[in-house]
């Protein structure tokens, strides 16, 4: 009898704790604001963070995702999209996160490792079957009768990563001279039919509406539309030259506090850099920044030579007001 | 759709061609021909892909564009998120009056029968980021109520920040949070007239600022408010005060089961209180006449020199209660003035009440706010809109010391603070109407009131004794009512 009540005692005592354990689970959302083509590493990686966190902590994490041109979600950010996190194209574009919504410190890029970019990228040239055009490299796409798609800068942080890739090249080419590379982007763009807000509505217009000759794309998205979205139909060419893009990463620090999910942001993103994150980043075709994950993933990226948007533009604030403020060179260019 | 079908065109054109074309052997036009095709095919598919982002683009914008709103429920626009919202509404309501003979402002002693434009209210409101909201309305009808000093025809002007459901911030002029009825909009009254209560006691409208919100689950409402105070049933005018002495209002009100299914979910009840201090003068007394229901004159004025002296405390119980067609509303409203005629002062109790019932013959749900048809009037249709029944009994008591009265050679002729010959003691009024609501915007009321006075007859009674003095005074006779209103409300 003593050991019938002793175990009804032991397994209630059982059943409590793990009942006050659960009760104590919390269930968070988080909403990633980001820009078009991050849609399948997202999905991939959101699924291994909330692995990770419920296993560290006991608390499950659902993870809203928002795609989006990446100018059009950092304004939709800061006309009350209530982000957690931000994981845009660009630096300027979470900059203004910071300029006009107050949303994020100013000091944001110091937060995290690599100027709070997790991962690198760069911009290609994704062709049809055969290359029947022979596009080889930016002159190439400026020659008449050649098809070009690419989004609108005004809207796409890949559009604007594109169009500084080819006004660079054009620099190299003419001995810096901005006359000629003015002249140089405006022959591009009066080659470009169809702007799409974003890099992934480009590469819906190239590969399944087949239009164009070339489409400027991100290498992510190159090596995407390649092996799945238009696999055996593209193929990709790598230019003599093209530029370092660095996406960074913020916590939107003022809706995560209203939210309450300050700490689940700052690991999401802090996950980034764990060797888990990276080799999810390798995998989907963005260039890992820890040594470990680039090891790895070194063979599927060509080597090319990159250049530095400081270097060559002096930063992103001026290369913003220069080429896609209104009326800047992007508006002197394509109202021609 | 048309290059479609050139390209199918020129491609069976091309294919029907072609062994011509090979008999010829003539491939550079074969070439050519072809290059035409997939040109064509290009400049299709960009048209039709132009067209998608159209239509993407037009999506996207259609959620940055204002929107623009007209509708049974008024006519504004707001931003497309909801953050900024203009609305335009208004109120109107014209009345045609009969009153019985009374002591009244005509030539012949009577009140003036006829038409009078009660209320014409332009009303702008609206909010901004989100939070912020503000009224502004102007008022071009004649002011009926009670001790009205407003001239300057601003009705409300005020901004309210919405912080959190719990804690909101009210600014500017606005009715202070204290009469239950007064709250109650002037489209949605159940009679055309308000009751002693909200006309010859509480507050009107003042100047001031007041917290006020909604916590335990929006069950209970709260407010506290400091204002430049107004005499009882008084709309400040929207000029500076001229007194130091500030007025203070609370109130709480409770809906306790408002989220429940149950016969006490229409219940509401709550407290409301005033607190000032205020010395008036001879020439500015600071003092309320209290009007007949009529609203057309008064039945109580204080004696002139008479002045407000010390304190003015209001206390009003209120509830209401609301089920299916039934509704009820009762309130009550005591005021404590301090009044002094230079020489004696005393602290006067005055007070009202009222008890009035609603039902809705048509079967639409009563609630403190309008009454929204279940078929809007309409011989096409047949709709015969929401008919209501209403009545009401009400009551307005003053303090006998307002009456008291010194002696000359052992006959009662001076009267302290209001004599007693022009001024009734009470008065006490039932009313009975019937409300017409063709559909949300137009509503015909028609209301009887009967009220009856205690004193105030401005001569001794037939056969009584006492000539010349305050005892044995007549009865003010009754003032009978027939008010029809035409109300239009968006």
């Amino acid at each position: 009898m003593k050991k019938t009540l002793l175990s009804i005692v032991l397994v209630a005592a059982v059943l409590n704790f793990a009942a006050v354990t659960l009760a104590s689970a919390k269930e968070v959302t988080l909403l990633n604001v980001s820009y078009d083509p991050t849609r399948e590493l997202y999905v991939d990686y959101n699924a291994a963070f909330s692995k990770y966190w419920q296993t560290k902590t006991g608390d499950t994490v659902k993870v809203n995702q928002s795609h989006g041109g990446s100018g059009k979600q950092a304004r939709a950010v800061i006309d009350g999209l209530q982000a957690d996190v931000a994981t845009l194209a660009l630096a300027y574009d979470v900059d203004q996160l910071y300029e006009k919504g107050k949303l994020i410190p100013k000091d944001w890029q110091k937060r995290l490792g690599h100027n709070s970019s997790p991962y690198t990228s760069t911009i290609v040239f994704l062709v049809r079957k055969g290359n029947p055009k022979n596009i080889k490299d930016w002159n190439d796409i400026i020659k008449p009768g050649v098809s070009v798609i690419t989004p609108n800068p005004k809207t796409s942080g890949g559009a604007r990563w594109n169009y500084l890739a080819a006004w660079a090249y054009a620099l190299k080419q003419n001995n810096n001279d901005e006359a000629k590379a003015k002249e140089f982007v405006g022959k591009l763009y009066k080659n470009v039919p169809v702007l799409d807000s974003g890099a992934r509505g480009s590469t819906t217009t190239f590969v399944e509406r087949g239009i164009g000759d070339v489409l400027l794309a991100w290498e992510n998205e190159a090596f995407l539309a390649q092996k799945e979205l238009g696999a055996g139909k593209v193929e990709i060419i790598v230019p003599s030259l093209s530029i370092l893009a660095e996406p960074p990463v913020t916590v939107v620090d003022k809706f995560a506090k209203k939210h309450g999910n300050e700490v689940v942001a700052k690991a999401y993103l802090e996950y980034l850099y764990s060797d888990e994150g990276q080799d999810i980043i390798g995998k989907n075709y963005y260039r890992p920044t820890s040594e470990a994950a680039s090891k790895k993933y070194e063979s599927q990226f060509p080597k090319l030579n990159l250049v530095k948007i400081d270097e060559v533009f002096g930063g992103w604030t001026k290369a913003q007001n220069t080429h896609f403020a209104d009326g800047g060179t992007f508006d002197q260019i394509y109202q021609k | 759709m048309i290059y479609k079908k050139i390209v199918s065109a020129l491609v069976l054109a091309g294919v029907v061609a072609s062994p011509a074309l090979a008999f010829a052997n003539d491939s550079t036009e074969l070439e050519e021909l072809r290059a035409l095709v997939q040109e064509l095919d290009q400049k299709v598919k960009i048209l039709e892909r132009k067209g998608e982002i159209s239509v993407e683009d037009a999506a996207t914008a259609k959620k940055a564009t204002p929107v623009v709103k007209a509708s049974e429920d008024g006519f504004g626009f707001q931003s497309a998120d909801g953050n900024f919202k203009i609305k335009l509404r208004g109120l109107l309501q014209v009345d045609e009056r009969n009153y019985s003979k009374v002591g009244g402002l005509g030539a012949d002693g009577k009140n003036i029968s006829g038409f009078d434009l009660r209320r014409i209210r332009p009303i702008i409101e609206g909010t901004v980021y989100d939070k912020y909201d503000f009224r502004f309305t102007p008022e071009f009808g004649e002011a009926k109520t009670a001790n009205a000093a407003s001239t300057s025809g601003i009705v409300d002007a005020y901004v309210d920040a919405r912080f959190q459901p719990g804690f909101q911030v009210r600014a500017g002029k606005f009715k202070p949070y204290v009469g239950l009825e007064r709250l109650q909009g002037g489209a949605d009254l159940k009679f055309i007239e308000r009751s002693y209560v909200s006309n010859n006691i509480l507050p009107n409208r003042d100047l001031g600022a007041a917290i006020h919100g909604d916590v335990l689950d929006g069950r209970l409402n709260y407010s506290a408010g400091i204002y430049n105070g107004v005499v009882d049933g008084g709309d400040n005018s929207t000029a500076q005060d001229t007194n130091q002495d500030k007025e203070y209002a609370f109130r709480v009100f409770a809906t306790p089961f408002k989220d429940d299914v149950s016969v006490l979910s229409g219940l509401g009840f709550g407290l409301a209180a005033t607190h000032g201090n205020f010395k008036g003068t001879t020439t500015a007394s600071g003092l309320p006449n209290y009007k007949t229901a009529g609203q057309e004159s008064n039945f109580f004025a204080y004696s002139a020199g008479v002045f407000g002296s010390g304190n003015r405390d209001r206390i009003s119980p209120q509830a209401y209660y609301y089920y299916g067609p039934f509704g009820v509303i009762a309130e009550y409203a005591q005021v404590k003035q301090g009044v002094s005629n230079g020489t004696i002062s005393a602290n006067l109790d005055n007070y009202a009440w009222q008890l009035a019932a609603s039902y809705l013959l048509t079967g639409e749900d009563a609630s403190f706010k309008g009454v929204k048809p279940r078929q809007p009037f309409d011989t096409d249709k047949g709709g015969w809109g929401a008919w209501e029944l209403v009545a009401r009994y009400q009551e307005n008591n003053i303090d006998s010391g307002a009456f008291s009265s010194g002696t000359a050679a052992g006959v009662v002729t001076t009267a302290r603070y209001a004599d007693p010959r022009n001024n009734a003691h009470s008065a006490k009024s039932w009313a009975a109407g019937v409300n017409w609501y063709l559909n949300q915007n137009v509503k015909i009321a028609l209301d009887y009131e009967d009220t009856s006075f205690d004193g105030g007859g401005n001569a001794n009674a037939a056969g009584s004794a006492g000539a010349g003095s305050f005892i044995n005074i007549a009865d003010r006779p009754s003032e009978r009512t027939l008010f029809s209103r035409l109300q239009f409300s968006y």
